[in-house]
C-alpha cells in the first residue's frame, strides 16, 4: 500500500445553521487519482477547501503531507499541496506575461500555458479572454508552483468546466500525469465518465460520504439512483 | 510603454515640477539670489513631494487589499479618520499637540487607523458597493465631527477649518514638516516588500494562501502603513481626496497591474500631481493661490467620473 497523503478523519464543517460536511472520513495515497462526485450543493466544494486548510473551523482529523493545513502557514501549507478554485478570478486585469512573473516561474509557467492548449501572445490581458482560456491561465500558475508533484496533494475544484474538448483532454493528461508522478489528485466533478477513469471515487451527498472506493464497486446503478435519483 | 520607460517618464516629471515648483511664488518666478527664495519654498515642496509620495502608493495599497479599484483613503474615511485625530487632540488638548513632534502626526495616525479599522470591520468581506459605502458613511461622520470641533474650538477654528479643506501647505515650515514627511516617504518606501502578497490577493484570500502568501497578515500590514501614510500626509496637506485613486490609475495604465511597478510608479505620480497641483493653484493666483485640494477636485473629480464608467462599460 503505498503512502497515505490525505488522511481525513470525521471532518465537520458548519455553515451557520447549514451542515456543509459531515463526518468525512477518507485517505488517498500517492499516485492516486480521486473523483469527487455527488450533486449541486452536496459539499464537493466545501470538502476540498477544508482538505486545502482553507475553513480553519473545520472539525475532525486532517494530515496531509503530514502537516494539518489548518494549523500551518501559508508558505508551509504550499509546500505539501495546491488548490484550484472553481471560479479563478483576479481583480485585476494582469496579462500572460505578468502572470508568470507572478508565479516565480516564467518559462515554466507559458510551458503550461502551451500543454494547456494556449498558443496566445504574452500581452494578451485575462480580460481579453474567453472564460475557458482565462481557467487555463489561471490553472497555469496553480501547476507553475508544482515543481515536484511527488507525495503532494492536488485539490482541482470542477477543473475542466468550461474547457472546451481539446482542453479538457489535455487537462485530463495533465492529471494522469500528476498521478503518475506521485501525487494524490482529487477532483471534485460532475463528468462521470471521466470519474470512471479514476482510481477512486468519493460520492457525496448533503455533506455525507455515502460511498467511496474503486469505480465499478463505487459507481452501481443503486447509488447513481439514490444520490441523484 | 516599457515599465523602465514608465518609471523614467514619472520621474523626470516629478523633478521638472520640483524645480518649477521651487521657482514659483507671489515673489515672482526664480529662484532668488543665491537661491534664497527657492529654499523659502523648499519645505512646502518637500511636504507635497513626501505627502503625494504617501497619497500615491498607500492609494495603491488600499486598492490591493480591498481588491476594489475604486477604494482611495480619501474616499473610504481614512484621510478624513487622520484630520478627525487632529481635530479631537486640538479640541480637547491643545496645549500637548504643540509640545512634540511627534504628538500631532501620532493623534493623525490614531484616527486614520481607528477609521481603517472600522473600514475593515464592518465594510469588507461584501460587495464593492459595501465597502465604497462604508468608507462614505465614515468618510461624512469625520468630517462633520472635524467641522463641528472647529466651530468650539476658538484658537483652532482656522487651523482645522483650513485643514478639511486641504489648505495646510501654505503654511509648510521645515520644522513642522520633516517629521510628518519622513513618516510619509518611511511608509510609502514600507509597502513596497508586500508587493508580491498583494498580487497573489488579487486572486483571493484561498488561491493567495494556496501559493503562500498570508493574507491576514498582508492586510494588516497594507492596512498599518497606508493609516500611516495617511496620518503623515494629512498632517502636511489636511484632507485631500482623488490622488489616491488618479496615481494607482495612471500607474495601471502606464505599466500595467502589477504591485511592484503599481506602488513605486503611483507614488511617483502622486508626488507629480500634488506638486503640480500646488504649484498650479500659486502660479496662476500668487496673491490668493488656489489649495491642492481644490486643484486636484477640480483636475480629479472628472477623472473618477470617468474611471467609474470605464469600470461598468
Amino acid at each position: 500500500m503505498p503512502e497515505a497523503i490525505v488522511t481525513a478523519t470525521g471532518l465537520g464543517v458548519q455553515f451557520g445553521a447549514h451542515r456543509a460536511v459531515d463526518g468525512v472520513s477518507l485517505k488517498t495515497a500517492a499516485g492516486t487519482m480521486t473523483a469527487v462526485i455527488g450533486p449541486n450543493g452536496a459539499g464537493k466544494t466545501t470538502l476540498l477547501r477544508t482538505l486545502a486548510g482553507l475553513i480553519p473551523t473545520a472539525t475532525g482529523g486532517l494530515d496531509v503531507g503530514g502537516i494539518d493545513p489548518r494549523r500551518a502557514s501559508a508558505p508551509t501549507s504550499a509546500k505539501v499541496l495546491a488548490y484550484a478554485p472553481q471560479l479563478p478570478a483576479s481583480a485585476w486585469d494582469f496579462n500572460l506575461e505578468e502572470l508568470g512573473a507572478i508565479s516565480g516561474q516564467p518559462e515554466t509557467y507559458g510551458n503550461w500555458l502551451v500543454r494547456l492548449g494556449l498558443n496566445l501572445p504574452g500581452e494578451l490581458r485575462l480580460s481579453e479572454l474567453s472564460g475557458g482560456e482565462r481557467k487555463c491561465a489561471h490553472l497555469a500558475l496553480t501547476f507553475a508552483g508544482l515543481t515536484d508533484p511527488f507525495g503532494r496533494a492536488l485539490l482541482l475544484d470542477e477543473p475542466t468546466a468550461s474547457l472546451d474538448r481539446a482542453k479538457q483532454a489535455a487537462l485530463h493528461q495533465v492529471m494522469h500525469d500528476f498521478t503518475r508522478a506521485g501525487a494524490a489528485v482529487l477532483v471534485a466533478t460532475h463528468d462521470l465518465a471521466f470519474a470512471r477513469t479514476c482510481g477512486e471515487i468519493l460520492v457525496l451527498a448533503e455533506g455525507r460520504l455515502v460511498a467511496a472506493g474503486r469505480p465499478d464497486t463505487t459507481l452501481t446503478d443503486d447509488v447513481v439512483a439514490s444520490v441523484w435519483g | 510603454m516599457t515599465k523602465g520607460r514608465a518609471a523614467g517618464l514619472a520621474g523626470g516629471l516629478l523633478a521638472g515640477l520640483v524645480v518649477l515648483a521651487l521657482s514659483v511664488g507671489p515673489q515672482g518666478f526664480g529662484w532668488g539670489d543665491g537661491g534664497a527664495l527657492a529654499w523659502l519654498r523648499a519645505p512646502r515642496v518637500l511636504a507635497a513631494l513626501a505627502a503625494g509620495l504617501a497619497l500615491g502608493a498607500g492609494g495603491a495599497a488600499q486598492q490591493g487589499v480591498f481588491r476594489n479599484p475604486l477604494a482611495d483613503p480619501g474616499l473610504t474615511g481614512v484621510f478624513g479618520g487622520a484630520l478627525f485625530g487632529l481635530a479631537l487632540l486640538l479640541g480637547a488638548a491643545p496645549e500637548i499637540a504643540w509640545q512634540n513632534a511627534w504628538v500631532l502626526p501620532l493623534a493623525a495616525f490614531a484616527g486614520a487607523l481607528a477609521c481603517s479599522a472600522l473600514l475593515v470591520l464592518l465594510g469588507s468581506g461584501g460587495s464593492s458597493a459595501r465597502l465604497l459605502l462604508t468608507g462614505l458613511g465614515l468618510n461624512a461622520f469625520t468630517a462633520a465631527g472635524t467641522l463641528v470641533i472647529a466651530a468650539r474650538s476658538g484658537e483652532s477654528r482656522e487651523l482645522l477649518t483650513n485643514g478639511a479643506y486641504g489648505d495646510w501647505l501654505g503654511m509648510a515650515t521645515l520644522e513642522l514638516t520633516w517629521l510628518p514627511a519622513l513618516l510619509a516617504v518611511t511608509a510609502a518606501l514600507a509597502l513596497l516588500p508586500l508587493a508580491h502578497a498583494l498580487d497573489l490577493l488579487s486572486f483571493g484570500e484561498d488561491a493567495a494562501r494556496c501559493h503562500g502568501a498570508e493574507p491576514a497578515q498582508t492586510r494588516r500590514r497594507a492596512v498599518l502603513l497606508t493609516a500611516l501614510a495617511a496620518g503623515a500626509a494629512t498632517c502636511l496637506v489636511g484632507q485631500i481626496a482623488f490622488i489616491g485613486l488618479l496615481a494607482p490609475h495612471l500607474a495601471r495604465a502606464l505599466a500595467g497591474p502589477r504591485h511592484a511597478l503599481v506602488l513605486p510608479l503611483a507614488g511617483l505620480l502622486g508626488a507629480a500631481l500634488l506638486v503640480g497641483a500646488d504649484t498650479l493653484g500659486r502660479g496662476l493666483w500668487p496673491d490668493a493661490p488656489l489649495s491642492a485640494a481644490a486643484v486636484t477636485a477640480v483636475l480629479g473629480a472628472p477623472m473618477f467620473i470617468w474611471i467609474a464608467r470605464k469600470r461598468d462599460a
